[in-house]
């Protein structure tokens, strides 16, 4: 558990590190990146969304 | 580089048609690849995170139509590798050396990647566990957008060359910085502003089709999840492609003067603030607008963001074009010099021999004075191989060369301007019916939104005819014009190739269309949708063991 923590933690910083270094040299790539992960959870948060208006009965199932 | 030969106009026209018809056929494609890949992506999350099978079911039916449309564009983007050798050869000589890097890992991306992970993705449902599939998902539409990016990357260098220098001993561009081809800031902002605009035809592409399924009470529950995914998915795309498309128009006004002059009709210097023309139809051999409807101010906004840029002019940017194209002669001579000593003297290919020789050091001197407008001599070349008597009346004719045609920039610009803003104010429409859970009620939104899955494809479309012809004449901008970049082929030979591309892939088109539609209104299969039902008693993924096979 411990080695998996440090290893996750390096990956971590390696991707951080390497965020910034991109985020200086070509910005609009690191937005890309930024953006597309932003629109896919948010498009997927939108379904789960759905499940719970239905859940709730604030929208109707048909 | 010293042209031998002046390559028939006729060939060279053909060459642009063959590649212009094979690359738009080919983009009818890509888009729907770039935007269905992570909206599958978003679906499957949603499936993995809250373990409903209806998303499942989702990604299964939408996947199959993706792979349709995959396949198709994969063959149609292959032949335009090849191209570039056969009917740009010069063009594949005098950049080469830069092109093919980024050529040859875009390769590997489409057919070791994305190729290798959709196969995992279709058929390794029952192989794979969740969490295995969303991550074989997820490459497949990394290995998409990014096998996009390398392409873009290329095409960035021809819109404003960045990390290369001519040689004028290989008589070729090198490349000197990959980090400054990779950077460009051109090939970064096309390169979020197309896959973007992949994501909108995406987004899109599912609410048609979902709202044709919907108007006919076909599997409601799994449609009314489509949109709401897609809308949200869409919406926030849209907003982007517009900015980009901003950033990317910004980024032209410095580096492509005649491409921004061209898609905005200017012909004369606009003091700032310069006024913007919603409406107007140039006329390129008056060198004027027949008619405008201006905004006061707009342009300068719009192409500078501030009010105090004034916007060169057409007319303007060609007489600059006849003082370089001036300027560019004694470095044409200079290079035809090179090139007759290092034949005279094969010895002088040794850069220590050159270094020891006056009379190239000389030659040399003198090309490095005039290198940067060598591009604007070629145009010249084009009507004369004595560029040394060329008389002002043939350099004003070339100088003419340097402006692209300006009516067609003009619409097409527009038409793709005015469809950015439609999909936006839809898609926000879309998102809030969907999210008031309105969309069966809504008669406008179920038989308007089939309707509306081809406008991003003819948006595309005119948004690579905006970025490609606003180029002309140059393959690469300022340092190597078109007619200088094609092959020596024949006539016979190009409306030969032409006919035969044009035919197979408009079949390819065909059989796509009659795919497409079989199995879009077939609707999802009854496996996908038996065995869930659309419970809302899902299992999470992450509450499961991690090696538990994915075969419900």
């Amino acid at each position: 558990m411990f080695w998996r923590f440090i290893i996750y933690s390096i990956i971590g910083l390696v991707v951080l590190f390497l965020m910034i270094v991109l985020g200086d040299y070509g910005p609009w790539y690191f937005a890309w990146i930024v953006g597309t992960i932003m629109i896919v959870l948010i498009s997927a948060a939108g379904g789960a969304l759905m499940d719970t208006q239905e859940g709730e009965g604030k929208i109707s199932k048909d | 580089m010293v042209p031998a030969d002046i390559v028939s106009p006729a060939v060279v026209e053909l060459s642009r048609w063959q590649f212009a018809m094979t690359a738009l056929y080919h983009f009818l494609f890509v888009p729907l690849t770039l935007g269905l890949s992570f909206i599958l992506v978003a679906m499957e999350t949603t499936y993995v995170v809250t373990g409903r099978q209806i998303y499942k079911d989702m990604v299964m039916f939408w996947s199959k139509l993706f792979a349709i449309n995959f396949a198709l564009g994969v063959a149609t983007g292959l032949t335009m590798e090849f191209e570039f050798g056969t009917n740009w050869s010069t063009y594949s000589y005098y950049v080469g050396d830069i092109f093919g890097a980024p050529l040859a890992i875009e390769g590997l991306m489409a057919f070791f990647m994305e190729s290798t992970f959709v196969g995992l993705m279709l058929l390794g449902w029952h192989r794979l566990t969740k969490v295995q599939h969303l991550v074989v998902t997820w490459l497949v539409a990394l290995g998409s957008n990014l096998s996009a990016l390398w392409i873009l990357i290329a095409n960035g260098f021809m819109q404003d060359p960045h990390g290369a220098a001519f040689n004028p001993f290989t008589q070729r561009m090198e490349l000197t910085s990959f980090m400054s081809l990779l950077m460009n800031p051109d090939a970064q902002a096309k390169f979020v502003h197309t896959t973007l605009a992949g994501y909108v035809t995406g987004a899109i592409f599912v609410i048609g089709i979902s709202a044709w399924h919907l108007a006919r009470k076909n599997h409601v529950e799994l449609f009314r999840r489509s949109v709401r995914m897609a809308a949200l998915f869409g919406v926030i795309s849209t907003v982007g492609v517009i900015t980009l498309g901003d950033a990317l128009g910004f980024i032209d006004a410095g580096k492509q003067p005649t491409k921004l002059a061209a898609m905005e009709g200017v012909w004369n210097t606009e003091k700032a603030p310069a006024a913007w023309s919603i409406i107007a139809f140039p006329d390129q051999a008056a060198q004027k607008n027949v008619f405008d409807i201006q905004i006061p101010g707009l342009l300068s906004l719009l192409a500078a963001h501030n009010f105090t840029s004034p916007i060169i002019g057409l007319k303007e940017l060609e007489q600059q074009a006849a003082v370089r194209i001036k300027n560019g002669i004694p470095a044409y001579d200079a290079l035809t010099q090179i090139q007759q000593m290092m034949q005279k003297d094969p010895a002088l290919a040794n850069p220590a021999v050159r270094a020891k020789d006056p009379a190239m050091q000389k030659v040399l001197a003198q090309f490095k004075a005039h290198e940067k407008d060598l591009g604007y001599a070629y145009l010249l070349r084009r009507y004369t191989s004595d560029l040394n008597t060329a008389s002002p009346a043939l350099i004003t004719k070339a100088s003419h060369d340097a402006i692209p045609l300006v009516w067609v920039i003009f619409w097409v610009f527009r038409i793709m301007v005015a469809l950015g803003f439609l999909f936006l104010f839809y898609l926000i429409w879309v998102s809030l019916l969907s999210l008031r859970g309105q969309e069966m009620k809504s008669e406008a939104f179920l038989k308007l939104s089939p309707w509306m899955i081809s406008l991003p494809f003819i948006a595309c479309e005119m948004g690579w005819l905006t970025a490609e012809m606003g180029r002309q004449p140059w393959t690469v901008y300022g340092h190597l014009p078109t007619w200088l970049s094609a092959s020596t082929h024949s006539v016979g030979y190009m409306v030969f190739s032409l006919i035969g591309f044009v035919s197979l892939y408009s079949l390819f088109i065909v059989i796509e269309w009659y795919l497409m539609f079989k199995f879009a209104r077939k609707g999802p299969d009854s496996h996908e949708t038996g065995t869930g039902g659309g419970s809302l008693a899902g299992e999470p993924a992450f509450a499961r063991p991690a090696q538990r096979l994915n075969r419900d």
